[in-house]
């Protein structure tokens, strides 16, 4: 029912049911101002989207399908010039919240009038500077003028208020949202219009690292909650007509803005069209985080993988927009999204690109041998120790014997065991404060692997292999991916404590089978790697260098193919000019004064 | 949607169906539960005791004599992991860390498995490094002992099969100085030996290839228990149809190393250049050869043509100037002599063997095969061949190279 | 099972399906196979059976190129009309579903006479199947993808077998390269062709191929990969054991990662370790096989819903493999049907494709809709 065209008849229907069922049941006051905003959020479908929804029939329609039939009244009623009446429209909607103000006032000494706002959110001062105090004392201009009620409209918009983004608002519905986002409405008797001008302040953090993808070199700036700030993060650095942002409404009651950038004459056009739509599908009360979104846009809902990228780089988003991706932002959130994603980009980090390749391709595959590591390690390790113990050279094997020796519990539940706690470890780090929680994590480390080797519940090799699966985990960028891995060894190691190897084995081919046929937005999962795209895998086990990477992913299928210019390979490939080099500066002295002395040789 | 979930939920009825009938762990043994079986050594039973009698698992075995397997197991909880202070582990180590269990039976499978009745752990063979045979046994035959750890999986190619002058059993309790454990320590003298150019690459897995090939013979490393426990390499045992058939000194070694061109290269001769104390010691550093293949008579002539190259290592005393080209000749000289000798001793003694652990009859099969077809085609005829109508010319050259950081 | 339509499989991928089909649990014994026929020759011998095999798979290539919307089911049909053709596709669903569980077999018994030997026969036997079942739920392109994934870690392995232990190999072995015996080659050459016949899986490949007109390439790419891997293993294996020991050993490929260590020992032998990687290579040659079982047998009866088919025709092969009653009388049982499989593979479509050059039939475009609907 958020459905930017306002189509999606059957959805709203089966919506509207829901919320009167949970309506009827709450009684009285207490449930009006959770009425109120679904009730405007209908409301919106209709007047705040395309111009066809204005429609009376088509608005009507939505109504009474989504709505409660307490409000729907009111909700629905365009303003009349009489002040009163709309003071106590409004009163009946917003009920009695505490922040919410109306103040009384008189336009040029002679209209009624009132300022309305939630002082939550909006910026007092500027309303008391540039919106009340020009309207009870206007300017010199209009000294001693009296303004009629026929000018009043004309005069109050294009002499009075000190503001560039006012708009009049015929509807109640459309001003109650504006007062929820933060808006400032200021109605005068005899109009039967209201004014809403944009006063919206909500307090934020500052632009700050990114918390979880921090790199040495490169930009230090993350997104924050606001989604107007994160818009500018990416803005400001593609300084270009191309870049479109779409915002939709999503979330029947937090009816959070989703803006979906990308790039036109990049992105492919009918991808653009397939997030709005699935964007469009989604059918929630409230959108609280980009990763709700996520859930909701994904090709296989039950894969553990991930089929979305998050981030909190805008550099990264621009990089992502300017491959050919879409990158959806949702207010409230500081993770971006970026869509269509395949598995390489798990692996890969922002500082890839920064620092130069020839380093940065051998990071690349230590972060993907630790990511192999944190999946593989534990259970070949199980399956080494309890199945061929005749692969590992003697004197290794007869002192791990040894090691293992005095404790009770077969390879599998020993290493289970330590895993498991492992992993309530690393939960517990999270939820601790910040201030005891690295503390803890050592302690917790050092502390119990050392016990749980002296008291025989674990050997010590265990420890250290779990040691190193849990780092490796650690080094893979992406939270998601790490979590889905780590989630995926406990099985293989069950397969490696049943079968072996053989199991391992097994368990490895049925998670490859999966990622083989999972898709993002139709790229497959493992692309470049299969379907195989010479030109895709210089950006896939290493990173070419940036020059020789001319093309966007193809996979993606952009409208613009090239992002170098043409004989970029070329020019790179010159031999550059040694300026400095001593043969080349004599030989620039010489030729200086050759010319030098060639004037004067014409002089004499 | 219901398209959606109807595929997961299948695969999950299936594998919950399935699983049952999987979830077993037949081949989970932990390492520590596993007898960890790093020697055998096979001699042969003497006399068959009341008690060793009554051990028996199948009372009537075959009749064949009896043989006395004894089997070094690692204890797990003995040796310390990682690097420890105490080094070398000690004399009184040995009895430590590995236990030596004695067993008889009619065949090794018999004996080993009247060996399982007696102990908690399943004897696993996948660190078996080293099977000692001892000569009686060898010259009796090897056919068991080839088929046994050939069928056995777990046995890897890489071990080492000796066989022992006199009584094999002592090199399982051997316990040198020098590792913690002592069948380490017993493999890594013939590995090493191989890395020094002491002794050719010969692996249970080449002694099985070399032995069933129709043109060649296996051969083992032949080795004697000293005084400190340590283990000498003293020679080549030949074997013939999977039967010893005679020794070689250790000498021979390095002839046959040499007949094979076979590097690196580390024997070293001393080499008498006229007169007393006018000896130099030299060794070889790098072997060459070719072997040209002629009949004579319609019958095989092989002109094995070899280069070695030494460096001189020691003279007894300074009545020996090194200092012209002259005397590295001489030495080559001398050299060469007593090294041809040597080499047509070591043929002459594998001729009169009629085992032919060179491979020259592999040499015929791969180059004149229309010959081999022909005459041979047999290991037999083969065998035969060598032994009284196979004739070689050694042609050897000595190349004295370097002398060492003394100038004279 | 949407994407039908898309002809989007490249010659690459092609002709990785052909490798990683034709790579599979035959490589274990292959060197024996090649050794009894041609002693010293058995690198000549795994030459000659592969030329073999290759006639099979160029007539299915030449086939496929005629009619390039159609598998081989449906342009039987077209060539020698309904019955007669469906008569010969039966002969092909059923020897394609006793091939797979021929190779589910050989493959369980290769792991229960190494590695698991106290794990039943039957659990490694139905785990293969299952996984290879499980996989067939995926559509033409899914499973060029698969193959294509697995193709390097089918290569890798068996390549580092054979370059680390050609440094234990004597030439001498290898020697005379016509063998001792040349007269007893045939036999051999055909068991080695046998192996070969996995590679029938193109005539499913080739109604999807972006460019049907190179399935001649792809097929001579993919033979050429694993005929080359085939030949370099033989020449490993009789390089490093000599022909007499390879007669001795019942998996001399396996023998030959057990008598190879990788350097500095971080692994002593790598026999189980290659084993378990070689699962992904059985997988994929049980898979490819099952999966033209399950299509042709679908095509055949116009079932669309070949995942029911798949469980319904998991116990019959299950039954079928654990049905020889041990392991020599296995291996005759696959030499036996090796036998009947050339036929098959290389008469049919000769028969085919002589009888389609003369009654001058071609398949054309406007058919493309049938394969859709039946593949």
């Amino acid at each position: 029912m958020n459905s930017s065209d306002g189509t999606s008849g059957s959805n709203s229907t089966n919506s509207s049911n829901s919320t009167n069922s949970t309506n009827s049941t709450n009684s009285g006051n207490s449930s009006n101002s959770s009425n109120s905003s679904t009730s405007s959020t209908s409301n919106t479908n209709s007047t705040n989207s395309t111009s066809d929804g204005n429609a009376p029939n088509n608005r009507k329609r939505v109504v009474t399908e989504a709505s409660t039939p307490v409000l729907e009244p009111t909700v629905n009623v365009d303003l009349t010039s009489n002040l009163e009446n709309t003071i106590q429209a409004i009163k009946a909607v917003l009920m009695e919240d505490g922040d919410f103000i109306i103040r009384r006032f008189r336009v040029f000494g002679r209209y009624d009038a009132a300022v309305f706002y939630y002082s939550s959110m909006v910026d007092q001062a500027m309303i008391n500077s540039s919106i009340v105090k020009p309207l009870m004392r206007p300017p010199g201009t209009f000294e001693g003028t009296s303004i009629e009620p026929d000018e009043l409209y004309d005069a109050l918009i294009n002499q009075i208020i000190y503001h560039s983004d006012v708009h009049p608002e015929p509807s109640l519905s459309s001003i109650v949202e504006g007062l929820l986002r933060g808006n400032t409405t200021v109605i005068v008797d005899g109009l039967d219009e209201g004014l809403v001008i944009s006063t919206s302040k909500i307090d934020k953090r500052a632009v700050d690292q990114p918390a979880t993808e921090q790199v040495i070199r490169g930009p230090r700036e993350g997104f924050i909650e606001l989604l107007d700030t994160n818009i500018s993060l990416i803005r400001y650095r593609l300084q270009t007509p191309e870049l479109r942002i779409n915002t939709i409404e999503v979330g029947r009651r937090s009816r959070s803005r989703v803006a979906i950038c990308f790039m036109d004459g990049i992105t492919n056009v009918d991808l653009v069209k397939e997030v709005k739509q699935r964007i469009a599908k989604i059918d929630i009360d409230a959108v609280l985080d980009s990763g709700y979104l996520e859930q909701f846009i994904e090709d296989n809902h039950y894969s553990p993988f991930p089929q979305v990228q998050y981030t909190e780089r805008p550099d990264k988003v621009v990089a992502n927009l300017l491959e050919g991706r879409v990158a959806i932002l949702v207010n409230g959130s500081p993770l971006a999204l970026v869509v269509p994603t395949v598995f390489s980009q798990f692996y890969q980090t922002a500082e890839d690109y920064t620092e130069r390749f020839v380093m940065m391709s051998a990071v690349r595959l230590a972060r993907l041998i630790a990511l192999v590591f944190s999946l593989v390690f534990p259970s070949l390790y199980v399956s080494i120790i309890s199945f061929n113990p005749e692969l590992i050279p003697t004197e290794f094997a007869v002192a791990v014997a040894g090691g293992r020796s005095g404790v009770p519990f077969p390879a599998v539940i020993e290493v289970l065991i330590i895993e498991i706690s492992m992993e309530v470890l690393r939960e517990a780090t999270i939820r601790l404060p910040q201030q005891i929680g690295g503390a803890l994590s050592i302690v917790g480390v050092l502390v119990i692997g050392q016990a749980a080797v002296s008291a025989g519940f674990a050997s010590p090799i265990t420890v250290v292999i779990i040691a190193m699966t849990t780092i490796g985990s650690f080094a893979t960028p992406a939270y998601n991916a790490a979590l889905s891995l780590r989630l995926l060894r406990f099985p293989l190691i069950i397969l490696a404590g049943v079968f072996g190897l053989y199991g391992v084995v097994i368990g490895l081919i049925l998670i490859a089978n999966h990622l083989l046929s999972l898709n993002s937005f139709g790229v497959p999962y493992l692309t470049p790697w299969v379907p195989g795209d010479l030109k895709g895998m210089k950006d896939l086990l290493i990173r070419g260098p940036l020059y020789r990477m001319g093309e966007r992913p193809s996979f993606l299928y952009p409208e613009d193919k090239k992002r170098t210019g043409k004989d970029i390979v070329a020019k790179m490939d010159e031999e550059p000019y040694k300026v400095l080099d001593p043969v080349e500066v004599e030989k620039r002295r010489s030729q200086s004064d050759a010319k030098q002395q060639q004037p004067s040789d014409n002089d004499n | 949607m219901a398209n959606r979930w109807r595929k997961p939920v299948k695969l999950a009825v299936v594998i919950l169906m399935v699983f049952p009938f999987l979830a077993g762990c037949w081949d989970r043994l932990e390492i520590e539960d596993r007898a960890v079986v790093l020697g055998v050594s096979i001699d042969e039973a003497k006399k068959v005791t009341e008690e060793q009698e009554e051990s028996e698992v199948i009372p009537n075995g075959p009749k064949t004599d009896m043989v006395h397997v004894a089997v070094q197991i690692a204890l797990p909880g003995r040796i310390p992991l990682g690097p420890s202070d105490s080094g070398g582990g000690g004399g009184a180590g040995s009895q430590e860390t590995l236990w030596v269990i004695d067993v008889i039976g009619h065949s090794i499978d018999d004996a080993l498995m009247n060996l399982q009745q007696q102990i908690s752990g399943r004897l696993f063979f996948g660190h078996l490094r080293v099977i000692v045979v001892s000569e009686k046994i060898a010259r009796r035959g090897l056919e068991n002992v080839n088929d046994f750890f050939r069928r056995n999986s777990e046995v890897r190619r890489m071990a080492w099969l000796l066989i022992s002058k006199g009584n094999a059993r002592k090199l399982m309790t051997a316990a040198p100085k020098l590792e913690r454990v002592p069948t380490l320590y017993l493999m890594a003298t013939l590995d090493e030996g191989i890395k020094m150019g002491k002794f050719p690459k010969d692996y249970i897995g080449i002694f099985w290839s070399n032995a069933v090939k129709k043109g060649q013979e296996g051969f083992l490393p032949y080795v004697e228990l000293r005084k400190e426990d340590n283990v000498e390499i003293s020679g080549l045992a030949i074997f013939k149809d999977k039967k010893m058939v005679g020794r070689t000194k250790a000498l021979d070694i390095g002839a046959y190393m040499a007949i094979k061109g076979s590097n690196p290269a580390g024997y070293r001769v001393f080499v008498d250049l006229g007169g007393p104390k006018k000896n130099v010691m030299t060794s070889t550093t790098h072997r060459d050869e070719k072997t040209r293949i002629s009949f004579k008579n319609g019958y095989p002539h092989f002109d094995v043509y070899m280069t070695i190259e030494i460096n001189l290592e020691e003279k007894i005393s300074d009545s020996v100037m090194i200092s012209t080209t002259g005397t590295l000749k001489q030495v080559e000289e001398t050299e060469k002599k007593m090294a041809l000798k040597i080499y047509r001793d070591t043929i002459e003694m594998t001729q009169a063997q009629g085992a032919d652990i060179f491979g020259f009859g592999e040499l015929i099969r791969a180059k004149r095969p229309s010959y081999w077809n022909r005459k041979i085609r047999t290991k037999a005829n083969w065998q035969e061949m060598y032994k009284e109508k196979a004739t070689f010319d050694f042609h050897l050259t000595v190349k004295a190279r370097r002398i060492g950081m003394r100038a004279k | 099972m949407q994407s039908n339509s898309n002809r989007q499989i490249t010659t690459i991928e092609s002709a990785a399906v052909l490798v990683s089909t034709i790579i599979g649990v035959g490589v274990l014994p292959l060197p024996l196979f090649a050794v009894r026929a041609g002693d010293a020759g058995a690198p000549l011998v795994t030459l000659l059976g592969m030329l073999v095999g290759f006639v099979g798979l160029a007539l299915i290539a030449l086939l496929g190129m005629r009619f390039p919307n159609k598998n081989i089911i449906q342009y039987s049909e077209d060539i020698i009309g309904k019955w007669l053709a469906a008569l010969g596709s039966i002969c092909i669903i059923g020897f394609f579903a006793v091939l797979t569980s021929l190779t589910a077999r050989e493959f369980g018994e290769v792991v229960v006479t190494s590695v698991l030997k106290e794990t039943p026969l039957e659990v490694t036997v139905i785990v293969m199947l299952l996984l290879a079942a499980v996989s067939t739920r995926n559509n033409v392109i899914t499973f060029s993808y698969i193959h294509l994934f697995y193709f390097p870690f089918l290569l890798l392995p068996a390549i580092l077998i054979v370059a680390l232990s050609l440094k234990n190999a004597d030439l001498i072995n290898l020697q005379p390269v016509w063998g001792n015996n040349p007269s007893h080659m045939l036999p051999g050459v055909l068991t080695v062709a046998a192996l070969f016949q996995g590679s029938f899986v193109l005539t499913l490949v080739i109604p999807a191929m972006r460019n049907p007109k190179k399935a001649m390439k792809a097929s001579l790419l993919g033979m050429l990969i694993a005929g080359g891997l085939y030949i370099s293993i033989v020449i490993a294996a009789v390089g490093v054991f000599g022909a007499e020991e390879i007669k001795n050993l019942l998996w001399p490929t396996l023998e030959l990662a057990k008598a190879t260590s990788l350097p500095a020992n971080i692994l002593e032998r790598l026999d189980a370790a290659f084993l378990a990687v070689w699962v992904t290579a059985v997988f994929t040659t049980l898979f490819s096989s099952y999966y033209l079982t399950l299509q042709a047998l679908s095509t055949l009866s116009r079932l669309k819903d070949h995942n029911m088919l798949s469980f319904f025709l998991l116990p019959l092969v299950f039954i079928m493999a654990v049905m020889p009653q041990n392991i020599i009388s296995m291996y005759e049982i696959i030499a036996f049907v090796g036998r009947i499989g050339l036929s098959l593979t290389i008469g049919y479509p000769a028969l085919l494709f002589i009888i389609a050059l003369i009654r001058g039939k071609r398949g054309d475009r406007s058919n493309g809709k049938q394969v859709e609907k039946a593949s």
